[in-house]
């Protein structure tokens, strides 16, 4: 087995791991298990963010091109915001309770999509953008994911409070960390769908054509659009955002993976006919 | 009354949430129950949904600047006007770009000049109300086509030696995917390429006849399986077909298939197949019967009943794209701008928290 792969499926592993932990954690309400599931979550990055490199390494071409290697990359930006957070604060520890579940998920799905490495990229994409949209997208997917792992935290402690729920962060803070996120997942988001407006102007003219991929990031864009207005013109707060952020995240997995790359696009790289 | 009334519909916060809420709703349906083209004929490119945008800028002004009036300027207000202020900036552009853009497609072949400015010369056109042919004056070369063009390493596959403009005033230069070329403010993008055969009708005694490019088709059959031969484009799919020769306005003799067989050793090598029909007194090519049919090498001259047909040499035609959008650098402007009115808005906000 190449090195690659058995760096990814240690990561899966351990994610998996990790996914248990967290989840038997809040069942359970045993707060050791948090612990547990939080040092399996670095234990896996480390070896995902190997797997990583050396597909990098070998290829020599940008780790996100293929649908397996986005979903790759994806996953990754979203544990390391994860893991960032929760060492810097250490205040909501049973957070991993969704996003771990998620990332743990996608990588297993990356993995049965994995392909050999290409050995050359489209020149459509040879391009430093690519870096400031696929980082655009990367982390706005992981602050959204976040906020709404915050979401959830929110409605947990809302229905019963006590318990292990005592060590969580007041209602009103968990609801501004959450909108905190959102507020940065957005800002991502419009560098993602900016960047690559204007990429897509300097190789084709023109800078947005309705195309699904391109309206699908406009949807997810809106969604958080009309959650900020919702939450700073209408005065909405608490659980209904909470509800929001769980169910934008679905619609942000399905617009990101689940519908673009299996279509004819420009996603799909530049075909040239000759 | 009246005015006061329509004032106060435009600057609610409910229509700015109904709005948004709308204009999602029919970019859903525009990626599930329409698709693509369909989705751009039956949602995206009407007159409705486009004045629905509109209409959203102009609640944007209407409630948004209103209230921020005379309020005290803070980095979060700063943040939030120069975002939605970009938003009003962008729809300007937009309108600005649609009086006076330009798109067409050019086609030529290798060492063909073609005047810019006529009609003619583009295979498809599309033009803002105010745009003014006088912009394109001059003449539009192919100078060379290059295949596996290397930029610092990375292959760009095709790129085109093209030169544009007047005598005194011509851009040269080479285009290839990332790479456009720009003259008068006129964008020229690389498109799709193709082979094209010069092939010369010559009698028995090799006197020349007839000679003319014929540009090729190709048909992606799988990959790295592709064919080139003479024929047309139906709904974006290639029909391989025979074309008349000479060509028009000429008077046709024959009707004519080519197929190049490229070499992989040589480039612009390899072997060229024939096929002859002759037409009937309607002009339509007999197909049950062939003239001739064979093969011969690139220069080899095929014989063909009592003429000659020599596939003399093989060049390559191009398409590129050729776009005027004056408007553009407004909307990508604006866009970057709102862009940092929204990180301006976020830091203020984690400023403000945190006193
Ligand atoms: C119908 C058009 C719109 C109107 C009338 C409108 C109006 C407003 C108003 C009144 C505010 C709050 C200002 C305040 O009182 O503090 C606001 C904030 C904001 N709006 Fe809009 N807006 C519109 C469209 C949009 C769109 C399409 C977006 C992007 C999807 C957007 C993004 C924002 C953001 C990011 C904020 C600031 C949120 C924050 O402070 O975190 N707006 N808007």
């Amino acid at each position: 087995m190449k090195t690659e792969y058995i760096f990814f499926w240690t990561a899966v592993a351990l994610y998996g791991v990790s996914t248990f932990s967290y989840i038997f954690g809040l069942i359970a309400r045993y707060e050791k298990l948090f612990t547990v599931g939080l040092y399996s979550a670095l234990g896996g990055f480390l070896p995902h963010t190997l797997a990583i490199a050396v597909r990098w390494k070998t290829g020599g071409i940008e780790p996100f091109i293929t649908i397996s290697e986005s979903i790759t990359f994806g996953a990754f930006v979203a544990v390391l915001i994860f893991l960032v957070f929760q060492f810097s604060t250490k205040k909501v520890k049973p957070l991993g309770v969704l996003i771990m579940p998620v990332t743990f998920v996608l990588l297993g799905w990356a993995g049965t999509l994995m392909k050999d490495v290409a050995t050359q990229i489209a020149p459509a994409l040879q391009s430093w953008w690519l870096w400031v949209h696929i980082i655009g997208a990367t982390s706005g997917f992981g602050s959204v994911l976040a906020a709404a792992g915050l979401g959830l935290m929110y409605l947990l402690k809302e229905k019963k409070p006590g318990g292990i729920y005592d060590k969580l962060p007041e209602l009103q803070d968990l609801d501004n960390l959450s909108y905190r996120f959102i507020a940065g997942g957005f800002i991502m988001y419009g560098l993602m769908i900016i960047s690559g407006a204007y990429w897509s102007n300097t190789v084709k003219g023109n800078y947005w054509n309705w195309d699904p991929v391109e309206v699908w990031s406009l949807i997810s864009w809106l969604i958080y659009g009309i959650y900020l207005h919702l939450r700073i013109t209408f005065a909405w707060r608490g659980s209904k955002l909470a509800w929001y952020a769980l169910i934008a995240l679905v619609v942000m997995i399905v617009s990101y993976w689940g519908v673009p790359f299996s279509m004819e696009t420009f996603h799909s790289g530049f075909r040239i006919e000759h | 009354m009246i005015l006061q009334k329509l004032y106060k519909f435009l600057s609610s916060y409910k229509l700015a949430m109904a709005l948004l809420v709308i204009i999602l709703a029919c970019c859903v349906v525009g990626v599930t129950v329409w698709r693509e083209a369909e989705a751009g004929r039956i949602i995206f490119g009407t007159l409705w949904f486009n004045g629905l945008l509109v209409l959203l800028v102009v609640n944007v002004a209407c409630c948004f600047f209103p209230r921020m009036w005379g309020r005290r300027m803070t980095l979060v207000s700063f943040g939030m006007i120069l975002f939605h202020l970009s938003f009003v900036a962008i729809l300007g552009g937009i309108i600005y770009n649609s009086l006076f853009y330009f798109r067409g497609i050019i086609r030529l072949t290798e060492g063909e000049v073609i005047p810019s400015s006529e009609m003619q010369s583009y295979d498809a056109i599309d033009k803002g109300r105010f745009f003014s042919f006088s912009r394109l004056n001059g003449e539009t070369t192919l100078i060379k086509m290059h295949t596996g063009y290397k930029v610092k390493g990375e292959d760009k596959r095709a790129a085109y030696e093209v030169a544009v403009g007047e005598a005194n005033n011509r851009t040269h230069g080479i285009l290839y995917i990332t790479n456009k070329l720009t003259h008068r403010g006129v964008d020229y993008f690389n498109d799709k390429e193709g082979y094209s055969l010069l092939v010369i009708l010559s009698d028995k005694q090799g006197q020349e006849l007839h000679g003319a490019h014929i540009p090729l088709q190709s048909l992606v059959l799988g990959k790295d399986h592709v064919e080139y031969s003479t024929g047309y484009k139906d709904n974006g799919v290639v029909k391989k077909d025979v074309v008349p020769f000479p060509g028009l306005p000429e008077r046709p003799l024959f009707a004519l298939k080519t197929e190049y067989l490229p070499s992989k050793l040589k480039e612009r090598g390899g072997e060229v197949m024939f096929q002859l029909l002759s037409l009937d007194e309607n002009g339509s090519p007999v197909r049950d019967r062939p003239l001739a049919e064979g093969k011969a090498g690139v220069g080899e001259a095929f014989a063909a009943g009592e003429y000659l047909l020599t596939a003399k040499e093989v060049r390559y035609w191009v398409g590129m794209m050729v776009r005027y959008e004056p408007g553009q650098p407004i909307v990508l402007a604006s866009l970057w701008a709102g862009l940092a009115g929204m990180i301006i808005t976020f830091i203020g906000r984690m400023r403000q928290s945190r006193k």
